[in-house]
């Protein structure tokens, strides 16, 4: 008996450390308010997407809410989408049933974004997409989907043809996870590169449940003589491939030749935990730290006081979600149709990561947001200025 | 080609190695018990954590973390099976426990990615980045400790459970738990012992893993399907089974990756566990249950 207490607080705790946790801003209630729902992978292993998106919106929703945007406050309700079709699915309907959005901003992943497009068309609800690059996002699309960075195809063409002309590349190896996005991206790059005139030598998918890629560097080893390595991973497995790949001692970070090229899917601070197996990797991301404009100083700072850190390029993507929104508003948007029009309008919008000019599939067509960085000897990055 | 056929041969083994940590916990409860343990995973994962942050305290004696880890791990199973698993059993129904282990988990997970937050951690030991190449094999000496740690386990397990008078009380409850009872046995003992010991393992697998998983609260359960697997291919509460059925699946991994493609190992590994379902359901080993543990 005496065993009972313990046991029923165990129990409880149980019970409640189970409970997903969901937040919403508070604002008053006499306040005009866009309602944005925010789905983003909160747990799994893309929850470091969610956690840096959260700190990018609220943020900016900080920064509006001190003055509005024509008499409208911003609220925003979290809902977690998990980096996967179902769970995105289920988030998605749960936040349209109860929370009501006028616009919704996510997900991160491609094959969740997919799944949750057609849910927010049918509820007719504006979804802003940042993070997801498959093309089918935005090819067919809905009208009711919009994507501010470049997609696969346009991120494919342009790393594989940089990594032609500028690297003298000619033969190279595909590394991607078998999800929409990871095969899309390794596609068009085979496609762009072989075009060109170069090889691939080979193309290797897995599961999102691989650990170890000891075995993987070393087939990659022996292949003979790889170039470049285009890899699309999220950021533990990307972490395990570079340091995999510089023991087998494959690419510059190990004493090889070959160089990894990676997309914008690991977030800042890769480098740092790779170590100096990151050495001499080359990959795109979707903020350039060293923009000289304003907008980007301010950004910085803000974020700096807020948070004490650096952002990332998913805070600031985050962030320009938000802004987004505000400038729709700003434009006489004030529920999901005229935001999803206003959207649709938008033409040179300056954000944090670039600019955003949609195209007739609500596709960002600016190729501002791709910045290309290469890991130095100190870890630190040099700024290629390819775009 | 033969250089690359013993280099995958030998990245298998590695693997295969921490398979068996994570494995033999499992088997050995289900041995005694005859009860899945889905804790199991995050106990791992709570072994992973805890031998990062000790050896990053103590200025990378990964040693001390891996003995830490181990300690955490067989504190938390004893704690678990007091608190949680011995009153649900006392009631009489074999659900309850199976289902708290789910409890347990979620509540494990959910808190780890409270406290430790879902960013991937880099667990780098001091051996993680020291490669020693030799004849055109390449090997880190994070790959040997693996390899010894895991031997040594292993024997020292194979060890307590043939020659010490608690192991053979463990593989008595295993055998018949009232007929053990009868013979002086304490079965509720045994039980504990085995979730300390047990989870113990599990502790120090998961530091054993920690700097070769992605590490984040869900580590463990990326390991924890193929250790399933590993248990049943192997002939559920088999030692001998699951070390045997661990390199195996090990070696399997690496040569689909070399060979075919690292997106079937899932397909093949499975496959393997069907075919051994359908031609010998008890396992590789495994005949009588008697024989178990």
């Amino acid at each position: 008996m005496r065993k009972q207490p313990l046991h029923a607080l165990l129990t409880s705790a149980a019970l409640v450390g189970g409970l997903l946790v969901v937040s919403t801003t508070s604002i008053l209630a006499a306040d005009k308010v866009i309602k944005i729902g925010g789905l983003f992978p909160m747990s799994g292993p893309g929850s470091y997407f969610g956690a840096q998106d959260k700190q990018g919106v609220e943020l900016a929703i900080e920064q509006l809410n001190k003055s509005g945007v024509n008499g409208y406050k911003f609220e925003v309700h979290y809902e977690d989408s998990s980096c996967s079709p179902l769970p995105a699915t289920q988030a998605a309907k749960r936040m349209i049933e109860q929370f009501k959005p006028d616009v919704a901003i996510g997900e991160e992943c491609s094959d969740a974004t997919l799944a949750i497009m057609p849910i927010m068309a049918q509820a007719k609800v504006p979804l802003l997409n940042a993070g997801s690059s498959s093309i089918k996002v935005t090819k067919p699309g809905n009208p009711w989907t919009f994507r501010i960075m470049p997609n696969e195809v346009m991120q494919g063409i342009d790393i594989a043809t940089n990594a032609y002309k500028r690297l003298n590349a000619r033969t190279a190896v595909l590394l991607h996870e078998n999800t929409n996005a990871g095969i899309g991206n390794a596609n068009v790059f085979a496609d762009t590169f072989t075009k060109l005139g170069g090889k691939i030598l080979a193309d290797i998918g897995f599961g999102r449940d691989v650990n170890d890629f000891t075995s993987i560097a070393t087939r990659v080893a022996s292949l003979g003589k790889v170039d470049v390595i285009p890899t699309y991973t999220l950021e533990g497995q990307g972490l395990k491939i570079t340091q995999a790949l510089a023991q087998a001692g494959v690419v510059k970070g190990g004493g090889g030749k070959s160089i990894q090229l990676g997309t914008i899917w690991l977030p800042f601070g890769f480098e740092q935990k790779a170590g100096k197996a990151a050495v001499g990797y080359i990959r795109i991301v979707q903020f350039d730290p060293t923009d000289k404009r304003d907008t980007v100083h301010n950004f910085i700072q803000a974020f700096k006081a807020k948070y004490n850190k650096d952002p990332t390029h998913l805070n600031a993507h985050a962030y320009d979600q938000i802004m987004l929104i505000a400038d729709v508003v700003r434009r006489g948007a004030k529920d999901a149709q005229s935001i999803r029009d206003g959207l649709a309008a938008t033409k040179n919008f300056s954000g944090v990561t670039g600019s955003v000019t949609f195209d007739k599939t609500n596709q960002n067509i600016k190729m501002d947001t791709v910045h290309y960085m290469e890991t130095k000897p100190d870890l630190s990055w040099n700024a290629l200025k390819w775009n | 080609m033969l250089t690359v056929i013993l280099q995958q041969g030998i990245n298998g083994v590695v693997v295969g190695s921490l398979y068996v940590l994570v494995a033999l916990g499992l088997t050995l409860i289900y041995g005694v018990l005859v009860q899945i343990n889905f804790a199991h995973a995050d106990i791992v994962t709570l072994g992973a954590f805890t031998a990062y942050f000790v050896t990053h305290l103590l200025s990378g004696n990964y040693f001390a973390g891996i003995a830490v880890a181990l300690i955490v791990g067989g504190v938390l199973g004893w704690l678990v099976n007091a608190a949680i698993f011995m009153p649900l059993r006392e009631r009489g129904n074999e659900l309850l426990p199976l289902i708290a282990t789910i409890g347990v988990s979620i509540m494990l997970q959910n808190a780890m990615l409270v406290l430790l937050g879902p960013i991937p951690y880099a667990f780098d030991t001091p051996y993680s980045n020291s490669v020693i190449h030799f004849g055109g094999i390449f090997f880190t000496v994070q790959n040997m400790l693996i390899i010894v740690v895991s031997t040594i386990t292993i024997g020292l397990l194979y060890a307590f459970m043939k020659f010490t008078i608690l192991g053979k009380a463990l593989r008595a409850v295993s055998q018949d738990r009232e007929t053990a009872g009868l013979m002086g046995i304490n079965p509720n003992h045994v039980i504990m012992l085995t979730f300390i010991i047990a989870s113990a393992l599990a502790g120090m697998s998961g530091a054993m893993l920690g700097p070769v998983l992605v590490l984040t609260p869900f580590a463990g359960t990326s390991v924890i399907v193929k250790a399933f697997a590993i248990v049943i291919i192997g002939g559920f509460g088999n030692v001998e089974g699951t070390i045997i059925a661990g390199l195996i699946v090990g070696l399997i991994e690496s040569y689909t990756t070399q060979f075919l493609d690292p997106g079937l190992i899932d397909i093949v590994v499975f496959a393997l566990l069907l075919l051994t379902l359908a031609v010998r359901p008890t396992g590789l080993i495994a005949e009588k249950r008697e024989e178990n543990v």
